[in-house]
């Protein structure tokens, strides 16, 4: 299992690699740069190459890439060029609220979805079944703009439970967490359904059947960790999207995040940043996926007699 | 646990409630949205950030301001005089004034304010380069010696970037300055700032400095101010409208309507700094026929533009610069207004004749153009209508849209032929910028580099000694650039804001070009 494990992480290097390279290239290739953001109203046209010079942007891509990737493994993220502070404080900054939403969201649509699989596929091709995804069918289709538009104007202008927009206390968590949960959820009831009616066709299922075991004891402790391990798998690749996928309901709810800071850097060409954000949400993917890859192989004794 | 001890306990925790309630209706405190375009200013330093909210115009205070018509007045400055030549200037400053964290304001603190534009990395230093050195007069007098003479002196000095910060703390925070604290003269200190997120200000309690131009020179009458960052509009509006805010400092045209159905609230304007505008590449085929650009010029409907487009809000653009300068006072001749039949007259005359489905034919070939725009949904509907017009005197254009991040970058291309963009400038200056020689492609997106403009641009730029001289020197310049039609002005904005009527009571007059120190110290709220 650990040189399993030793193995992943090597691999890990590079996968990280080629994604630094596609951060940056992709990034300096896109036309602009953060230059046009500085340069104020009524300054020289000289003034142009000197802070391209300052900040480096004058030397070939390649040195700039290497140059930053050595600060990059030397823990140095840089200073962002726009916003003038170092890289490593904005996402400070901004990392808190990202993973309280995130987390709070990967939770709920986890708890929520799962119930709603099990009790779908419980109730298979009848009303509830139906219910069910029909709800959950809705609630993947709906953009999560327009649903935390929709959710403000039931529950805080409608009702008054929830304040608008912002970032205090429990109560302003509660419709960003709904508005980007209920996306999730639609996704674990529909591979938790999936998987139960797969697994409930096993033959061990059949067995615990005429063991005497009462079907629901066979659904819940025995389909259900069956069925679970795809669930797994996708909530743990969902990690990285869900730190960086959050942008839509930042913006709409007005909080601040590590999506609002991407977008904002993007706009600004502020490419320091921009690195920086994206490096990190692509670690939180590999690392995530990794993370599935462990739990699997925790849950499935199949997988975890083949790591050995 | 004691009866008697849970009694006194008990009468002590209801005297505490009694106690912060009674504080709580006794603090006066409201609660702003910062204008979208201010949203996610990263710094309360002036010195080095590149972008500053209105908060910042709160906490520093600066020495001369300015009023509704754009004309100078004392503010940390008493009065001021200027040597004849343009090379020295001499600020008398008021007495009895503190930074927040005690410092006192005086000659050597503006000496030490301004050495910082020399030593501090950024792009700031502009602003007091044609100041060579300071030198303190007496306490309270300061002479500032000139490398050259500078008439854009006054503007500069009103502006938030020229906020008087207090050196010693500048020097002590290095980068925490700022953003953890930040020691102004204004008449709010920082409290806490959240980038991004919120700041709050409390009343600076012994200011009694404020700019000329505001009716109450001090202390403010709101004790607390909190100035949330909301970047969607739809959100920070339904915060109004549920009373989550108090005022929002922008409000975009299309939710205009939706302010004026809400009994309790109301919309504020004040004159836009603005200008939206459709340049015209001179370099490129047909447009360096100087005939054809008149006619696209002319083609331009700005008052259809104004009912159609901005719902009569705001005003029709007729020159490059917003009407509140006195440089846009050009004769009526060259002012650039809508007029079909000369349009039509010149693009015959142009050799362009009309052709089959109304697109003009010259040696075979119709006249076609592209006309670029950024993906902002109000500049594609604006453009369309632009498009409409153009073709009403038969010039085909087609529409490319770029993001608005990426489009400065292809104007570097130069292939561009018409464009619909906008500027937010309140300095005549930005005619050198938008058609200087020196700046083809971007900022100069007409490719305008004419021999004449050079030499009225020069003196207008650097011969002027005064700002008389600037002035006239810089309408001349503006007035020849206008005649060579190198873009076609459209449209001027108001800056519009809303406010909860039961919760605000504004002045009667705002006279200030934005709503800034001046508004805020004369604002009051209603219990």
């Amino acid at each position: 299992m650990l040189s399993w494990l030793i193995k992943r992480l090597l691999m890990l290097v590079p996968v990280f690699l080629a994604v630094s390279v596609v951060i940056f290239s992709i990034l300096h290739f896109i036309p602009g740069d953060p230059i046009d953001n500085l340069l104020k109203i009524g300054s020289s046209p000289e003034a142009r190459a000197e802070m391209e010079a300052r900040y480096g942007l004058d030397r070939p891509l390649p040195v700039q890439y290497l140059i930053w990737l050595s600060n990059v493994l030397q823990g140095d993220l840089g200073t962002a060029i726009v916003a003038r502070r170092p890289v490593a404080d904005l996402i400070a900054q901004a990392l808190p609220h990202s993973l309280r939403l995130g987390g709070l969201a990967l939770l709920f649509s986890t708890v929520v979805g799962v119930t709603l699989g099990v009790v779908a596929a419980l109730s298979r091709d009848r009303w509830p079944d139906r219910a069910i995804m029909g709800g959950v069918l809705v609630g993947s289709t709906m953009p999560s703009f327009w649903l935390g538009l929709i959710l403000i104007l039931i529950f805080s202008v409608g009702l008054g439970w929830f304040p608008v927009s912002g970032a205090r206390g429990w109560q302003s968590l509660v419709l960003p967490v709904l508005t980007i949960g209920l996306g999730g959820t639609a996704l674990v009831a529909r591979i938790t359904r999936v998987s139960m009616i797969e697994a409930a066709g096993r033959d061990f299922v059949t067995l615990l059947h005429a063991k005497g075991l009462s079907p629901l004891r066979i659904q819940l402790r025995h389909v259900l960790r069956h069925a679970l391990i795809p669930v797994v798998t996708i909530l743990a690749l969902r990690i990285g999207w869900i730190l960086g996928g959050a942008v839509t309901v930042e913006v709409v709810f007005a909080r601040p995040g590590l999506g609002t800071l991407l977008i904002k850097s993007l706009s600004q060409h502020d490419y320091p940043v921009v690195q920086a954000c994206l490096l990190m949400l692509a670690m939180a993917v590999m690392l995530g996926t990794l993370m599935g890859d462990i739990l699997q192989a925790l849950m499935d004794p199949r997988v975890r007699a083949a790591m050995t | 646990m004691t009866l008697l001890f849970r009694k006194t306990l008990l009468s002590a925790s209801v005297s505490l409630a009694a106690l912060i309630a009674a504080q709580g209706a006794m603090a006066q405190e409201a609660v702003f949205v910062m204008a979208t375009n201010e949203v996610g200013a990263p710094t309360y330093n002036p010195i080095k950030a590149t972008m500053l909210n209105t908060a910042t115009g709160l906490i520093f205070d600066r020495l001369v301001s300015q009023a509704a018509d754009l004309s100078y007045h004392p503010w940390l400055a008493e009065s001021w005089e200027e040597a004849p030549d343009g090379m020295a200037w001499t600020f008398h400053l008021k007495q009895g004034v503190t930074y927040h964290n005690g410092e006192p304001f005086n000659a050597e603190a503006v000496k030490g304010w301004l050495d910082l534009f020399k030593t501090t990395e950024g792009e700031n230093g502009y602003m007091a380069e044609a100041i060579a050195s300071v030198e303190v007069v007496d306490e309270h007098t300061v002479r500032f010696v000139m490398s050259r003479p500078e008439p854009n002196l006054l503007y500069n000095l009103s502006s938030t970037f020229m906020g008087v910060v207090e050196p010693k703390s500048f020097a002590a925070l290095g980068d925490d300055y700022g953003v953890t604290e930040v020691y102004g003269t204004g008449p709010f200190r920082l409290e806490s700032f959240a980038i991004g997120q919120e700041t709050v200000l409390v009343r600076n309690e012994g200011y009694t400095w404020g700019p000329a131009v505001a009716a109450n020179q001090g202390p403010a009458k709101v004790e607390r101010l909190t100035f949330r960052e909301i970047p969607e509009d739809s959100t920070a509006f339904l915060e109004l409208k549920t009373g989550g805010v108090d005022f929002l400092l922008s409000v975009p045209a299309d939710l205009m309507g939706e302010v004026q159905k809400e009994a309790n609230l109301a919309v504020l304007t004040l004159p836009g700094q603005d200008v939206w505008y459709m340049p015209i590449n001179v370099t490129s085929a047909p447009f360096d026929d100087i005939r054809v650009r008149e006619a696209a010029a002319k083609a331009i409907n700005q008052e259809e533009i104004l009912a159609s487009v901005f719902g009569g809000v705001g005003a029709v653009a007729d020159t490059f610069l917003i009407s509140a300068l006195p440089e846009s006072q050009v004769p009526d001749g060259a002012k650039i207004r809508f007029d079909p039949a000369r349009s039509n007259a010149l693009l015959d005359e142009a050799g362009w004749a009309m052709g089959e489905g109304g697109v003009r034919m010259k040696d075979g070939q119709p006249l076609k153009v592209a006309l670029w725009t950024q993906s902002d949904s109000i500049f594609r509907r604006l453009t369309e209508v632009v498009q409409a017009q153009l073709k009403a005197v038969g010039i085909e254009a087609e529409i490319t849209t770029f993001d608005s991040s990426m489009i400065r970058d292809q104007y570097r291309t130069g292939e561009q032929q018409l464009a619909v963009r906008s500027y937010n400038w309140d300095n005549a200056d930005i005619v050198d910028w938008f058609f200087g020689g020196d700046r083809l492609g971007y900022p100069n997106v007409s490719m305008f580099n004419d021999p004449k403009a050079e030499e009225l641009r020069a003196a207008a730029m650097t011969g002027a000694k005064n700002m008389d001289e600037r002035i006239a020197n810089f309408t001349a310049y503006h007035e020849y650039v206008l005649t060579q039609f190198p873009m076609a002005p459209i449209y001027q904005p108001v800056q519009a804001m809303a406010y909860s009527t039961d919760r605000i009571a504004l002045p009667e007059t705002i006279d200030a070009p934005a709503f800034g120190a001046a508004a805020f110290l004369d604002l009051e709220v209603k219990e």
